[in-house]
């Protein structure tokens, strides 16, 4: 019977001992880890775009914005905004890439022509014709006209397609109060009424003309290759894609309408870029500013009704909708590349959803601009190609930069003008 | 010769249990501490080197993009762009080119060499390394597929012919217009390039072992202590994790073979950061402490030791008082009384001892007067039983004198006397049936009435078996004797004795009234009181030991016989007085 009690005394003892020692290490221990939660962090697809310097508007916002919400969790576009000209942007690509450090997904290469040869050449772009012919859907929704321009000689695509020409379109902003001031009423049709038209303003003490020199002058090239390919043989000139000399009846007399044009524009319009000119022309300085659809964005609303949009003299409008095209960086993940497939994808199929919008909204909706582009764009307009994908990139990025305030200034003949303008075709050749 | 000083085994348990609870206590608390201090202590440090060693891979993240930003920024200058062109640079230019490297932002460069894409070379201006030694150094082959990713080389200077291993940081330079070949950069950098790094990991213990290796498993710097050579399995570690595809802390604080290793890889250099922490460090601060709680311990277990034997002692000597007391108690001496002052329950325990010793000492003198009565009376007795033989053959004799002188009253009162000390004597025993009791007082009221001529008459009245009837012998006798005695002292005729018996419920009650002279209220209460008081002061009530003798006797012997049940007492009034004597029906059962 004692030692019954003695062991259970032990036992119990014992046990005491045992949950005073596990209570304790228990207590002593680590806190139980909590449970980590898994969460599947999205893909991010990189990219760089602009903030446009004179509105402060993130280009392509919402694109980025719509493209997110739908693959939230999955993929995310992920944007560096840079608040920069459209120049400093492809310059800027230029040193991203000798540093390695491009975006996954790059806007504007077509406006680079040798820099987008040259990435072609070093196999820094993914050939997305492969994806574009795998899917049906996205082979759809792009007009023929775009998908040819974004496509090489040998059939691979290195610029992701818009699915339309309609947003592309280059044409003439016009202020419509200004015009009245000097009493014009409707944008002419003609080149000679356009000169007219600018010797009216001039003498109304209106600037007819909102121009720049720097950024391959965009603004002033667009009048003067317009003005050219109102003749046949300018129009041929055009087409051509890396002429052999500007050394021609078409080279000067491209140069004399660029001397001419910039004797209706405004003083500050030499060695300054595009924002300078939109400035001058949302400011009421200039009565005309050159631009695509893509402006309409751009205009402020107190501008909305009097801004009007017109196609150059003699029905044209200039287009090349492969500077639309974006690139896809090779060399990426698996993940990041289908993401980056899917975001292009996503592109060409909001680009088509608008156009639909764009066309079938009745003209309550729209601007004034917007109601003229349509006009312009279904008038069965002249379309030019964009002289940025067709000439050589030292011509637009140094050549037209460096000599075209020479001409405007007539320190510089048009003669010689194409002399310089053919170096550049030397000096390119040399260097392929 | 030892002295063993004896313990009380109160003591010895309360000093038993206090080292067991003690002991418990300690080994939890040792226990507690081992693996608090264990998780915390070794986890601080732990901590510590896995975050010196994230900070180091930072310094190295940062020292990289330093590297990076520096040759980028190289890359897009017009010089090196130019250099990249169809057209040859000029003279000038080169020459100006050649100085370029010189300024560049980026420290602890201590050589470098820039080859263009028409194999010039550009260094320093001492320098006279020709583009032939550039291909035999085979560094144009280290920059691999890379399109224009800074890399970080650690290789055997061949370039500059030191054959010393260095860092490199070579690039290829690419033109940023044109498909051209790309021209390459290298920077050699001096030893204390990664003193950046080195500044990270200041107070490192000296134990500890922190350094650099790149993905071919070589150390590319390294503090080891003197005479420690790291474990191959822990090295192989170090190298497939430098060769492997993840970036930032690979390891943060692992057990590794001998240690704890935290590993931080810079995924761009292919070069990871790691230390290594042996246990021997780790349990530094752990061994130190412990010892310390030992000490503490040591000197807990004393001081607890002492306090329990200090305050065991302030109880265990009263107990050992109060043992002593008993365990020498022999039955004699009643003095050895306890006298405690603890304001504890033990001075209870004292003072009940001390009055359990009195009424000891109190019971034992009763017990030796009633051994010394009962000495007494067994002596009479024997002496009364020696007689008998001869009393009644006297009696005899005389009775038949008193036939033969035809004296009646003489025989009557002879017959009498016999019957009642027959009756008295009754052969020893205490107890007697009630009908030889009342034939006993009978006897005796006859002796008296041939004494007292007309003094008194009597009446017996009994309602019970008498013959069945049991009862304790010789109480009504002296009841009858005072009645005459004191009740008829004033009287010579006319006085009445009444005798009843009867049945109460479960009780004998026995009335013997007088209607002599009346018994006085003092008396009466006086009395009364002795059947409630203890029977060794009912002597005392009366001590000249003439009076109430006899009542003394009958009721001791009652309270003797039939405990508390017994109820005796007197009533007095006008008429007489009597005296009620109540016990239990069944007297026998008592014998």
């Amino acid at each position: 019977m004692n030692n019954r009690k003695k062991c259970n005394k032990k036992r119990l003892t014992l046990l005491l001992l045992a949950a005073a020692m596990i209570g304790l290490i228990s207590g002593c221990g680590k806190q139980a880890d909590q449970e980590q939660e898994t969460v599947s962090e999205a893909i991010k697809i990189p990219m760089v775009l602009t903030v446009d310097p004179s509105t402060g508007n993130k280009n392509e916002e919402k694109l980025v914005e719509a493209f997110n919400k739908t693959y939230e969790g999955i993929y995310k576009v992920e944007v560096e905004w840079a608040m920069e000209t459209e120049e400093e942007y492809r310059q800027n690509l230029k040193r991203l890439n000798v540093a390695d450090q491009l975006p996954t997904v790059m806007t504007d290469l077509r406006m680079l022509p040798s820099f987008y040869q040259m990435m072609i050449q070093d196999g820094r772009l993914e050939d997305l014709a492969p994806y574009i012919a795998a899917d049906p859907q996205w082979q759809e929704m792009i007009e023929p006209v775009v998908l040819e321009g974004c496509s090489e000689a040998d059939g691979s695509v290195y610029l992701a397609p818009l699915s339309t020409a309609a947003f592309s379109c280059s044409g003439v902003f016009w202020n419509e109060e200004l015009f009245a001031q000097a009493g014009i009423t409707t944008f002419p049709e003609t080149w000679e009424d356009f000169w007219a038209c600018c010797e009216k303003l001039q003498e109304s003490n209106i600037t007819p003309l909102a121009l720049h020199t720097e950024g391959t002058a965009w603004a002033p090239m667009l009048f003067a290759t317009a003005e050219l390919a109102s003749t046949r043989e300018g129009a041929s000139f055009m087409k051509e894609t890396y002429p052999a000399s500007y050394n021609n009846e078409n080279g000067i007399h491209m140069a004399e309408t660029l001397q001419k044009l910039f004797s209706y524009t405004t003083e500050n319009a030499l060695h300054t870029d595009y924002d300078v000119a939109y400035d001058n022309f949302f400011s009421g300085r200039a009565a005309m500013i050159p631009n695509g659809y893509w402006m309409m964005d751009q205009i402020p609303a107190e501008w909305a009704a009097k801004v009007h949009f017109a196609p150059f003299p003699g029905n044209v409008l200039i287009s090349s909708p492969e500077t639309f095209g974006w690139s896809l960086k090779a060399g990426c993940s698996p993940e990041v590349k289908e993401g980056a497939i899917a975001f292009l994808k996503f592109r060409t199929q909001l680009n088509q959803e608008e156009k639909q919008q764009l066309f079938d909204e009745s003209a309550e909706g729209k601007s004034q601009a917007e109601q003229d582009y349509l006009v312009a764009y279904e008038a069965n307009p002249q379309i030019v190609p964009n002289y940025q994908v067709k000439w050589n990139s030292i011509l637009q990025e140094e050549t037209l930069g460096d000599y075209l305030p020479e001409l405007a200034t007539g320190e510089i003949s048009p003669e010689q003008f194409v002399q310089y303008e053919d170096e550049s075709i030397e000096e390119f050749q040399r260097e392929q | 010769m030892i002295k063993v000083r004896k313990k009380s085994g109160i003591q010895r348990r309360y000093l038993q249990y206090t080292i067991f609870l003690l002991a418990i206590a300690l080994l939890m608390s040792s226990v507690g501490v081992w693996f608090y201090m264990r998780e915390n202590l070794s986890g601080a440090i732990i901590d510590k080197y896995e975050f010196m060693d994230e900070k180091m891979g930072l310094a190295l993240d940062n020292l990289y993009r330093k590297t990076d930003e520096a040759t980028a920024a190289c890359i897009v200058d017009d010089a090196l762009q130019k250099s990249l062109q169809a057209e040859p640079l000029n003279d000038n230019e080169q020459v100006a080119l050649s100085k370029y490297f010189a300024y560049i932002d980026l420290d602890c460069v201590s050589e470098y060499c820039y080859v263009d894409n028409k194999e010039n070379v550009y260094t320093r201006s001492y320098s006279s390394l020709s583009y032939q030694t550039f291909e035999e150094s085979g560094f144009a082959g280290k920059l691999g597929g890379e399109y224009a990713k800074t890399k970080w080389i650690w290789a055997e200077d061949t370039l500059f012919g030191t054959g010393e291993m260095a860092l490199f940081v070579g690039r290829y330079v690419r033109s940023m217009d044109y498909a051209h070949e790309p021209g390459m950069l290298f920077l050699k950098m001096d030893d204390s390039f990664f003193d950046e790094i080195l500044g990270e990991g200041a107070g490192v213990d000296e134990d500890t072992i922190v350094g650099i290796i790149d993905g071919q498993g070589e150390l590319c710097t390294s503090w080891f202590p003197q005479d420690y050579h790291m474990d191959q399995k822990n090295v192989d570690l170090l190298k497939s994790l430098a060769d492997s595809d993840e970036r930032g802390m690979l390891l943060g604080g692992s057990q590794v073979e001998g240690g704890v290793m935290s590993v931080y890889r810079q995924a761009e250099s292919n070069l990871a950061v790691f230390t290594y922490v042996p246990n021997k460090v780790l349990n530094q601060g752990l061994t130190r402490i412990l010892l310390v709680m030992a000490g503490i311990y040591l000197v807990v277990i004393l001081i607890a030791v002492n306090l329990s034997i200090y305050f065991s002692l302030r109880f265990t000597r009263p107990i050992q008082e109060i043992t002593r007391a008993m365990t020498s108690f022999d039955g004699n001496d009643f003095s050895q009384t306890i006298e405690l002052q603890t304001h504890t329950e033990l001075d209870q325990i004292g003072h009940s001892y001390n009055e359990m010793l009195g009424n000891i000492q109190q019971l034992l003198e009763e017990i030796k007067d009633q051994q010394k009565e009962l000495r007494t009376s067994e002596l009479n007795m024997l002496i009364s039983q020696i007689n008998p033989h001869f009393l009644y053959n006297t009696l005899d004799t005389i009775y038949m004198l008193a036939r033969i002188n035809k004296e009646e009253t003489t025989m009557k009162m002879i017959q009498a006397l016999s019957k009642y000390l027959r009756l008295s004597l009754s052969k020893g025993s205490d107890m007697v049936t009630v009908q030889d009791e009342l034939e006993n007082v009978k006897s005796y009221m006859e002796i008296q009435q041939i004494r007292n001529e007309n003094l008194f008459q009597y009446t017996i009245d009994c309602r019970v078996e008498a013959a069945d009837t049991w009862i304790l012998k010789l109480i009504l006798q002296p009841l009858v004797e005072n009645a005459v005695k004191y009740g008829f002292c004033d009287i010579f005729e006319g006085g009445q004795i009444r005798i009843t018996v009867e049945k109460e419920e479960d009780q004998l009650f026995f009335c013997v009234f007088n209607n002599g002279k009346s018994m006085e209220a003092e008396t009466v209460e006086k009395l009364n009181s002795l059947s409630r008081m203890p029977l060794t002061e009912m002597k005392e009530c009366f001590p000249d030991r003439k009076h109430g003798y006899g009542l003394v006797n009958i009721i001791t012997r009652l309270r003797l016989k039939y405990g508390e049940r017994v109820a005796f007492y007197y009533e007095s009034g006008p008429e007489g007085t009597t005296c009620f004597i109540k016990v239990p029906q069944d007297g026998k059962e008592y014998e």
